[in-house]
């Protein structure tokens, strides 16, 4: 609750601008310390301030800085060079705020000598030598290769060093090696001119040549992290910049500044584009996440531009819970206003067929639209959540994610018993952690004990490893199978290491010819493709754990689904988020990584906190969900929201996914389905074997099941679809041997009435007057009644109101 | 053109990375992307449509189209050979028909690649690419579908009797641009294209009345709601319509329209039948056709294997080239039969041949292909490329070439990433007539 308040006095304060003029309210400096060793070393400040408003300015040239000691530093401009060993500050001042940022200087008159990994490795990245379309291809280019993204230096030593002697580096005269005069230009190079003769990087590689070429004698300290400032800003108006500065931490201590040697991006250059050199200037109205990328670390900062003299006026709702007021304060710093809330009966449908999948009968909708309780919403939500339904939906979601389906190397009857482990843990609620450990922990046989046969769907080790962090952490790591990953943290080092958990699986033949036994081989290593050493078990983003005499499986399951993992928890929640709102809050769901961030990241760690909390109950989180405002709001878009896609301003629409709108089309229709496997009647969520489909669920996108991507289930409109709709045997067919208009009519419905009855079913609402009309002359101009609703009924079936959740 | 696109790649790809964060910009982060990608300007299209006639499970090259007479006999198996209307070529004896239309076809001897497992090999054959981890290709006939749209109102790709392969498919594109497949084999008796025809019960005119209160229905939703995916979903449904209305269009898929003996000509078989379907459909205006035929993953007992599969694929090539050249497509309309690999170059302990990727082929004909050639060659024993050894990625970008879509051109796969239709193939000019 402390959240909730300090939320509010935030709003408060903002009323207040809106109608006052913003002053200055604070400034910051950043690094907020500064360690300068040898004389090579160096450090940029940046000072910005921050208005009342919220807007920040970058007020580095502005401010004034002085060391409380001249005597150890000079400037240049902001930049910070050692003079003398000793220790001080650095007064900073602007329009009457000031701060202090501690200094440090050592070594001051030492030199530092060149470093091949350190120096002249990087100089190859931020230049582009070595990304996939130059040197860094897997054949390299025009006879020269770097590894992608130096991910292989000694290698990379090896071919400047040893291939081409004499020409692509002389010793002799090295600014006549082919490597310096290809860089400027000075010789015909595909790639052109990458920098010129005076500069820093052509400097540095000059001097390396000119000190023998010499790689790093063993071990270099490696780049712990790498920090860039500032972490958030907002910027008023096209044409606004800020200065970015990047810092890496070493392992032996030392920090450095890689300004000149991170290679900076953006993800939306229509917003907030970013210099080579880390000048970020605003553009349109927008968010962006501009990155810096140094060694294998990449690292973010989160711009909003903002348009000059914006009208906004914040909202004055009271926020239902941390889900609303997370979600209000990233539209208030966008200064979007949210969309108003959806109506009664609008709610019920989108609420039903979210936790339930089916639709709301129509005396659900006649008790809940006569409800007068002002809690009726909540109450709802929580009779929803105890309906078998719910468990059906979320059984089949994680069947698609665990590719549950029989094939040559799982028999139908492993599969049948691995799809009633599943959905029994789902439908007794089992806390998710512990399903998640008892399924990656499994051994034994896979009709004795069913979660084993995740080793048996997929008996790949690497792509085992993969399917884990996509599934249970949301990642992607595949890329770091052949190369360092370019846009998130993971190395090859890791992507091994991770993939050493899955190399001790054992499998043998069980009584029965069509069980496997899965177990604990107790040997088998994972080795590195770069020099083929064996690589430990280690953690996706973690420690390196003591498997001796273990099972490692057993010991990645505890650590994985568990809070120690920061992954588990947050993109679990993302997952369930997802389900409700049609977008992640980071999007696509299993691409979680650094250059793809949340759009609200306090939500997104709010979620998986709150999971964690709740003892990994989902259906608590999905009451938080589904009671939130965010959850409620309407889907017609305001002005102000109207090309929001990622803020949850307003409700998006979404086709229902193809097993749930075969049930609600059976439902509507009162009609049977004949699965195969299943008896008559069954629903189509109930299929277990991801091989068994039919035409209509494989034409509206049914997941295949042959990996646990979530883009397996498809809802994107195809001509198969509309025709099936149109002429196919689904609606036609239910529509006229499900007599529903039949034995209204029977009953004495006139065909006014019978419309309406329609209407609730299938949009939970009644027709308009217009409607009602225009639908009467259509069916009176029929040759009977009877045949003139059933097409108004087809009609309906057919209709976007129908197929969308909205 | 080449070097300043790669010089872009290199900077301004990595700027492209996004994924995030985007409040007001969607549109114009697309036209910036849009602006970001490699493009071409059109080029001209030599072949309005392709034909695509895959033979799944590798067809043994040996047995086929590279036969090896003068190889000792574990090598060259139980088949004979037949010369072509080619000087001094020949194919297997089980190749008679189209040994005499060769003079209309280029025979490639010389495919390779190095993938000898059935989905890798086939990934390779539909799209140009190798798998990747990473990333789904789409096939090409999405590609097609993608930068072309429908014609006629026929759908742009179509699948005989339905999608081969999950290759086959559109990959990271939009299921948009997915195939519209038959459903029903062509061969078969009271063979009905799925859903193409209005039920039973259903006059135009009842279609009619049933459109209106569609329409009806749906208009309070459209005032409601905007989405771009309401509007695709329209799309869809309007092209449904003009399908279904348009008699034409329906005609495509009406077999039963062709005359018997031209049915018979071709074979009344599976290969007969989808082949006379597909020459129908291009004709009509389809661009591009992907049909299957048989199972030739002949590890044991392969001579009787061919025997048996054979005369039927053989009838019917020949007569869909003789039956396109006779009606003027053959030179606007390009035909393609590939297998995902070959076979291996000796006789197994069961008298069948295992998977071979090292060398195979692929025979093409019409759409600005050459007549009477054959390019490349592998060597005696048929085990590796000789002559002008060709990848799959020169194969596809010369089929695009010909299709009029320069397979350089970068098209937007998630996360905003461009890539290319077809990585660094090149275009063969020695396949081109």
């Amino acid at each position: 609750m402390v959240r909730t308040s300090v939320f509010l006095f935030a709003w408060m304060s903002l009323i207040a601008v809106a109608h006052g003029e913003a002053t200055i309210t604070k400034i910051n400096v950043f690094p907020s310390d500064v360690e300068l060793s040898t004389s090579r070393d160096r450090q940029p400040l940046v000072v910005m301030a921050t208005r009342s408003d919220g807007v920040t300015i970058d007020v580095t040239a502005q401010a004034t800085l002085t060391p409380t000691n001249a005597a150890v530093v000079r400037f240049d401009g902001p930049m910070i060079y050692p003079v003398a060993d000793g220790e001080a500050a650095i007064q900073v001042e602007y329009a009457g705020h000031s701060a202090q940022v501690p200094l440090v200087v050592k070594q001051a008159t030492v030199d530092r000598p060149v470093s091949f990994k350190l120096d002249v490795m990087p100089i190859f990245m931020r230049t582009g030598c070595n990304t996939g379309s130059c040197h860094g291809a897997a054949r390299g280019k025009d006879g020269f290769r770097l590894s992608l993204f130096g991910y292989d230096p000694d290698g990379d030593h090896f071919r400047i060093t040893h291939e081409l002697s004499c020409r692509r580096i002389n010793l002799a005269l090295p600014a006549e090696s082919l490597l310096m005069e290809k860089t400027i230009g000075a010789v015909p190079h595909s790639g052109g001119k990458r920098f010129a003769p005076e500069s820093e990087y052509y400097q540095t590689m000059l001097r390396w040549l000119e000190a023998g070429a010499p790689n790093d004698p063993s071990a270099v300290p490696e780049v712990l992290s790498v920090e860039l400032y500032p972490r958030q800003f907002v910027l008023e108006g096209e044409g606004a910049t800020q200065q970015m500065i990047a810092r890496a931490k070493y392992a032996d201590g030392t920090d450095r500044d890689v300004t000149n040697l991170a290679v900076f991006l953006t993800n939306n250059d229509n917003s907030a584009a970013i210099s080579a050199d880390g000048l970020v200037t605003a553009a349109n109205r927008g968010e962006a996440f501009v990155m810096a990328r140094f060694a294998t670390h990449t690292v973010g900062s989160q711009a909003l531009v903002l348009p000059k003299d914006l009208q906004y006026t914040p909202p004055t709702e009271t926020p239902v819970n941390y889900v609303d007021e997370l979600v209000n304060a990233k539209l208030h710093k966008l200064r979007l206003e949210p969309s108003e809330l959806c109506s009664d009966d609008v709610f019920l449908r989108r609420v039903t067929i979210d936790i339930t999948g089916v639709l709301p009968t129509e005396q659900e909708f006649q008790e809940f639209t006569a409800d007068t309780d002002p809690a009726k919403r909540a109450k709802l939500v929580d009779r929803l959540l105890e309906r078998k339904e719910f468990s059906e939906i979320w059984a089949m979601k994680w069947a698609e994610l665990l590719m549950v389906k029989s094939n040559n190397d799982v028999s139908y009857k492993s599969m049948f018993l691995y799809s009633n482990w599943l959905t029994d843990r789902i439908s007794s609620n089992m806390p998710l952690n512990l399903m998640v450990q008892e399924l990656l922990g499994a051994n034994g046989g896979t009709f004795t004990n069913p979660p084993t046969n995740y080793y048996q769907i997929e008996r790949d080790t690497l792509k085992t490893a993969e399917n884990v962090a996509q599934v249970f952490m949301g990642m992607r790591t595949q890329c770091a199978q052949c190369h360092n990953h370019p846009f998130d943290r993971w190395t090859m080092d890791d992507y091994y290491s991770f993939a050493a958990f899955f190399s001790q699986i054992g499998r043998k033949g069980g009584e029965d010819y069509r069980e496997t036994i899965v177990f604990n081989s107790g040997s088998g290593e994972v080795g590195h493709p770069v020099g083929g050493r064996a690589m430990p078990p280690k953690f996706l983003g973690g420690d390196t754990p003591d498997v001796t005499g273990k099972d490692r499986r057993v010991v990645l399951a505890e650590w994985l689904a568990s809070p120690k993992n920061p992954f588990f928890a947050t993109s679990v929640a993302n997952r369930v988020w997802e389900h409700f709102f049609g977008v992640g809050i980071v999007e696509p769901i299993d691409d979680i990584r650094v250059s793809n961030p949340a759009s609200n990241p306090e939500l997104f760690q709010a979620l998986g906190d709150r999971f964690t909390q709740y003892n990994y109950d989902f259906k608590q989180l999905v009451r938080d969900i589904c009671n939130s405002h965010a959850y409620q709001r309407s889907s017609r878009r305001n002005e102000s929201n109207a090309s929001d896609e990622l803020n949850f301003a307003h409700a998006r629409i979404r086709r229902i996914k193809a097993e749930n709108l075969l049930d609600s089309i059976s439902e509507v229709t009162e009609t049977k389905d004949k699965f195969q496997g299943l008896p008559v009647g069954a629903r189509a969520v109930q299929i277990a074997d991801g091989g068994v489909s039919t035409y209509f669920l494989t034409t509206f996108g049914r997941a295949t099941r042959t990996t646990c991507a979530v883009s397996e289930v498809k809802t994107d409109p195809t001509l198969s679809q509309s025709l099936h709709l149109l002429n196919g045997d689904t609606v036609e067919t239910k529509v006229r041997d499900g007599g529903v208009v039949k034995r209204m009519l029977e009953a004495g419905k006139s065909p006014a009435e019978v419309i309406e009855l329609i209407y609730i079913r299938a949009f939970c609402r009644k027709p308009t007057a217009e409607e009602g009309e225009k639908l009467l002359q259509i069916v009176a101009a029929a040759e009977d009644p009877q045949r003139g609703l059933e097409d108004v009924f087809w009609a309906v079936l057919n209709s976007r109101e129908f197929l969308f959740n909205h | 053109m080449k070097s300043s696109a790669t010089s872009r790649r290199g900077f301004l790809t990595v700027g492209a990375v996004a994924g995030a964060g985007l409040t007001l910009a969607d549109l114009f982060k697309v036209r910036q992307a849009r602006a970001d990608q490699k493009n071409y300007a059109p080029i001209e299209a030599k072949a309005q449509s392709l034909i695509h006639i895959f033979l799944p499970g590798g067809i043994a090259h040996q047995d086929s189209f590279d036969p090896k007479p003068f190889a000792p006999l574990e090598y060259r198996g139980e088949l004979g050979v037949v010369p072509t209307k080619i000087p001094g070529m020949q194919f297997s004896d089980t190749l008679p028909r189209t040994a005499d239309i060769a003079d209309r076809i280029t025979v490639i001897r010389s495919m390779t690649h190095g993938e000898a497992a059935h989905e890798r090999g086939t990934h390779n054959m539909f799209t140009g690419y190798k798998p990747s981890p990473a990333l789904v290709f789409p096939s090409m006939g999405s590609v097609v579908s993608h930068e072309y749209g429908p014609r006629n109102n026929l759908p742009p790709y179509v699948c005989i009797p339905n999608q081969p392969n999950e290759f086959a498919g559109t990959g990271y594109l939009s299921s948009s641009f997915a195939p519209f497949s038959l459903g029903a084999d062509p061969a078969a008796g009271g063979f009905q294209v799925r859903d193409l025809n209005l039920p039973g019960g259903v006059d135009d005119n009842r279609f009619g009345r049933r459109k209106t209160a569609l329409e009806a229905v749906n208009d309070y939703f459209k005032k409601m709601e905007e989405s771009d995916k309401l509007d695709a979903m329209d799309t869809f449904y309007e092209r449904a319509y003009s399908l279904i209305s348009s008699q034409a269009a329906r005609e495509a898929f009406n077999i039963d329209a062709e005359p018997a003996e031209l049915r018979d000509a071709y074979g009344r078989n599976e290969a007969g039948q989808r082949m006379l379907m597909a020459r129908r459909l291009v004709a009509a205006g389809v661009r591009l056709v992907s049909l299957t035929y048989g199972g030739w993953d002949m590890h044991n007992g392969i001579a009787q294997g061919m025997r048996g599969s054979m005369p039927a694929f053989d009838q019917a090539f020949a007569m869909l080239i003789t039956d396109l050249e006779r009606q003027g497509l053959l030179d606007t309309t390009l035909v393609m039969v590939s297998s995902e690999f070959g076979r291996t170059p000796k006789i197994n302990g069961t008298a069948g041949r295992d998977h071979w990727p090292k060398v195979f082929s692929v025979v093409l004909a019409g759409g600005g292909i050459k007549r009477g050639s054959i390019f490349g060659s592998s060597n005696a024993v048929a085990s590796e490329p000789e002559d002008e050894p060709i990848e799959p990625q020169d194969l596809a970008t010369t089929v695009y070439h010909q299709l009029g879509i320069v397979a350089d051109k970068e098209l937007m796969a998630p996360g905003d990433r461009p890539i290319e239709i077809v990585d660094g193939g090149q275009v063969r000019k020695g396949l081109l007539a």
